[in-house]
């Protein structure tokens, strides 16, 4: 790597805040309101801390060289000591999939979405309070805050007199924004990143600080492996529930319908092994990995579905989709051609997931800034170039939209546009939707199409020329 | 051999042809669309057809079950492209079709013909991915440009001829059928014979909205005189006939659906068609509206179009002299479903959409009025010109026109044992 690696040897984790300093929290707004607004989305605290937690959960899970040479390797069903906050979360997600019992699949008329998920939101929006009193530490609801006030959700209007905001109104945020659109009945990768920052947010309050074991990284896979996991578990049933819509969709030509950060993760715990002190590598498997192609092969990914995200969220797919893998799946069905090893598929992965989920304003508009994931502008961001990628997003919603399914127009306020696109999208940008239809928003017809991105996930080459100064390069 | 049957041929074997002729042929759809009116005038025999989303093999499936061309007179109403594989060569197979067989092939145009909406749902990048650039999607975006907004299908038949050629004529025709229900291999699962109007109340309520879930399974019936279920989810009620015989009002075929911003047919006629799908407006309407179990006009959850209801349909099927509105837009289980008395139905023609939606495919065939009176008698939109279109007696609540028969067939998605596994293509950039 050519950048002055900004926290030498050591690699950025999301920092914790101090618990003996008054801290002022807030209700997430959303910021994101047309495609200009993605330009400063990339300078801000939110975009900076979402990548360093990101790369800290993917790093975690990479195998071990252990100093006697063994390797060590991360699969799910290894056993692990979780900590008493993960086996907390993983009680809140026990108690969030219970709902389902209470809130059953409507079997009257419909077209696909099934209409009891709204009434499962509901519950949850109407238990969330109780359950993340019950499941997070009292420490953790009164962060910051002065003792004896504690705020939840009952206590908005109480606390919006005092002008004060418990931390709640920021986790709750995040978490209710976790289980796809009671609306649209719909999930995709918008919902999955609002997960992660509710992971984040977490992390920033001290949560995870009861582990109390020191190997590197332990904290972190035991997130990913003992929450991540069960909480895609959780919306895997739901979507199978309520036959949730991709919230939008390029059709075959996305990654996946729903998910990304399993590809990331999964291919992550595949990697060639590193000692504690090397970055991530950037390609190469660990010996005796499934191989890249065999996730085309269904009796294999029966094989590893268990053991292994990647091949967990593939196995998904194979449950609930007829026909050849390579037809419905062409972009996974690609990339199981590369023969560089996992390095490079996990490599590719973090780079597609900011080009494809945080670079895209359908997913992104959704996403909600408070005080632990702030639309402040990080000082040390580096200046964003306008790409035709950022100016052509849509300029600013226009119509209003109401509950339902089916094929959202992209200028459609609250829906959201397909996450990601075609792997070709990247190196040829089309003009994103317009609302101004306008003819200059339809390329050229000289044929002449716009690079790629100049962003990138730090610790891959694109990412280094534009973001050298990335707090989270690795 | 010409260009146009070579085309025909490659495309018939799902393989691309190449971006040169693309071009041709786009050039010469073009020049053939451009006579076309905003809406076509079709006669009867007609198939009328659904989504198909890019879904080559259920297409050829869908011919399978229909028909070929030019045996068979086919209407599409859109949605050729996004979300499937084949979106490609679904369309252009259609179109050529359309350039070879212009008398046969009617195509016209839905939401996801339209260049904002390929970029998102997945068109634009497979034709990026099958030619390295954009310039196919480009000259199928300038050819959506041009398709007609809708259809008027004149001198459908209130009898059916039989489903298959086993059957003979006349015993079907003294069945008196209103709808029929057939299987992928031309068995008739289900038949609902017209009811005269004397002996039943318009008023009776019909199971509108419901899905038509057990039309598949429900075996021959034969409905005692005076049962006013018709397939279940089929608004077929019995209750909409004339004296038996009269030829059947015009159909009017439309993507999505209404607008409120059209009160008649004609006004559909005045529209300058031959741009990008608006945002908004009468065209955007006509493309992406819903009906829906409401009173008058609603919000579109889809965030263009309106949702409206059976007061708004069957007013504007009583104006315009419509026996029925044929659309597409909306998923449903079962292939097909009627919903308001039978005044407007929803035909969907891609099974197992998207892989995994578990729905059964359907396509709508309309017979020819043999009666030597339909194409004169019936209006095809035109009626109460002389007077604006705008006064004309009205019963208290809209009198439906007796709708034509109705032949539903319905079919799976196309087996997959012929479609090898084909070399895997380089990758994106992020994996380079």
């Amino acid at each position: 790597m050519d950048s002055p690696a900004p926290q030498a040897r050591g690699f950025p984790r999301l920092e914790l805040w101090d618990p003996s300093v008054p801290q002022e929290f807030m209700q997430p707004k959303k910021e994101i309101n047309d495609g200009s607004d993605l330009t400063r989305f990339f300078t801000t605290n939110a975009y900076r801390d979402i990548g360093i937690f990101l790369m800290q959960l993917n790093r975690s899970l990479c195998p071990r060289k252990r100093p006697d040479d063994t390797v060590q390797t991360f699969e799910l069903s290894r056993k692990r000591e979780d900590s008493q906050s993960v086996l907390s979360l993983q009680a809140l997600l026990g108690r969030v999939e219970a709902l389902i019992d209470d809130a059953p699949p409507d079997p009257g008329p419909r077209r696909f979405g099934n209409i009891a998920f709204r009434k499962w939101h509901e519950l949850l929006g109407q238990q969330v309070a109780v359950l993340l009193t019950e499941f997070l530490s009292r420490e953790i609801m009164m962060f910051g805050q002065d003792m004896g006030e504690c705020f939840v959700k009952e206590d908005t209007e109480e606390a919006g007199k005092h002008g004060v905001v418990g931390p709640f109104a920021e986790l709750e945020s995040y978490f209710i924004g976790s289980f796809g659109s009671a609306q649209r009945l719909d999930y995709g990768t918008g919902h999955e990143l609002s997960f992660l920052a509710f992971l984040g947010c977490l992390w920033k309050l001290g949560f995870f600080k009861d582990d109390t074991r020191t190997r590197e990284g332990e904290t972190e896979r035991s997130i990913v492996l003992g929450v991540f996991e069960p909480y895609f578990k959780v919306v895997r049933r739901l979507i199978l529930t309520y036959t949730l819509e991709p919230a939008g969709t390029h059709g075959v030509w996305g990654l996946d319908d729903h998910f990304f950060m399993p590809y990331i993760f999964g291919s992550a715990q595949l990697t060639r092994p590193i000692t504690e002190e090397e970055p991530m590598p950037l390609e190469g498997s660990v010996p005796g990995a499934p191989k890249p192609a065999d996730v085309t092969k269904a009796a294999t990914v029966e094989l590893y579905r268990e053991e292994n995200m990647y091949f967990a969220a593939i196995g998904f797919i194979n449950d609930v989709k007829k026909g050849p893998f390579w037809e419905h799946s062409p972009i996974l069905f690609d990339i199981s051609g590369i023969k560089d090893g996992w390095g490079k598929i996990n490599k590719g992965m973090l780079k597609m997931f900011d080009a494809e989920v945080l670079g895209k304003f359908p997913v992104v508009q959704h996403f909600r800034f408070g005080k632990l994931f702030s639309w402040d502008v990080d000082p040390n961001a580096p200046a964003v170039q306008h790409t035709v990628h950022t100016v052509q997003q849509p300029v600013a919603p226009k119509s209003s939209a109401v509950p339902g399914v089916g094929t959202a127009a992209p200028w459609a306020k609250h829906q959201a546009a397909p996450p990601m696109s075609g792997a070709a999208a990247l190196r040829a940008q089309p003009a994103p939707p317009n609302p101004l239809y306008s003819e200059a928003s339809i390329p050229a017809s000289t044929g002449e199409i716009p690079g790629p991105l100049p962003r990138g996930i730090p610790g891959t080459a694109s990412a280094q020329h534009s973001i050298t100064k990335a707090p989270w390069a690795a | 051999m010409s260009d146009l049957d070579k085309w025909v041929a490659q495309l018939r074997a799902c393989r691309p042809i190449p971006e040169a002729d693309v071009r041709e042929l786009c050039h010469k759809a073009r020049e053939l669309l451009i006579e076309e009116g905003n809406v076509v005038t079709v006669n009867a025999p007609v198939t009328i057809c659904g989504d198909i989303h890019g879904q080559f093999h259920d297409l050829m499936e869908l011919f399978r079950v229909g028909g070929d061309v030019p045996d068979t007179n086919y209407l599409f109403m859109g949605d050729f492209v996004d979300r499937g594989f084949y979106s490609l060569e679904s369309f252009l197979l259609l179109l050529c079709l359309k350039v070879r067989y212009p008398d046969r092939m009617t195509l016209i145009r839905g939401n996801h013909e339209s260049r904002q909406i390929t970029t998102v749902y997945g068109f634009y990048d497979e034709c990026l991915r099958k030619y390295g650039s954009a310039n196919v999607w480009r000259y199928c975006c300038d050819v959506f440009d041009y398709l007609a907004l809708g259809a008027i299908v004149l001198g459908a038949s209130n009898t059916l001829s039989p489903a298959s050629e086993s059957s003979a004529a006349q015993e079907y025709a003294d069945m008196n059928l209103e709808v029929e229900v057939c299987n992928a291999d031309g068995v008739s699962t289900f038949q609902f014979p017209r009811q005269s109007r004397s002996l039943t109340s318009s008023s009776d309520p019909q199971p509108r909205g419901s899905p038509n879930g057990s039309s598949s399974t429900a075996g021959h019936s034969s409905p005692a005189t005076g049962n006013k279920t018709g397939p279940p989810g089929s608004g077929a009620s019995g209750s909409s006939g004339g004296s038996v015989g009269n030829p059947a009002g015009a159909v009017l075929c439309v993507h999505g659906g209404l607008s409120p911003l059209i009160q008649t047919v004609d006004a559909i006629r005045l529209l300058d068609r031959k741009q990008e799908v608006p945002h908004e407006g009468a065209m955007c309407d006509l493309l992406w509206s819903d009906p829906d179990d409401i009173d008058g006009w609603g919000l579109s959850p889809r965030g263009a179009g309106f949702l409206f209801g059976a007061d708004i349909v069957k007013e504007f099927n009583y104006k315009n002299d419509l026996s029925l509105i044929a659309r597409a837009h909306q998923l449903v289980m079962e292939g097909f479903k009627e919903m308001f008395d039978a005044s407007i139905v929803t035909v969907w023609s891609a099974p197992n959409y998207c892989y995994r939606c578990g729905n059964v495919a359907a396509l709508l065939e309309l017979s020819e009025d043999e009666s030597g009176l339909g194409v004169f008698a019936r209006s095809n939109g035109d009626v109460s010109r002389s007077d604006g279109g705008q006064e004309k007696g009205r019963p208290n609540g809209f009198d439906t026109l007796e709708g034509p028969a109705r032949r539903y067939r319905v079919f799976q998605a196309a087996p997959q044992d012929s479609r090898g596994m084909p070399a895997k293509k380089p990758v994106a950039d992020y994996f380079l």
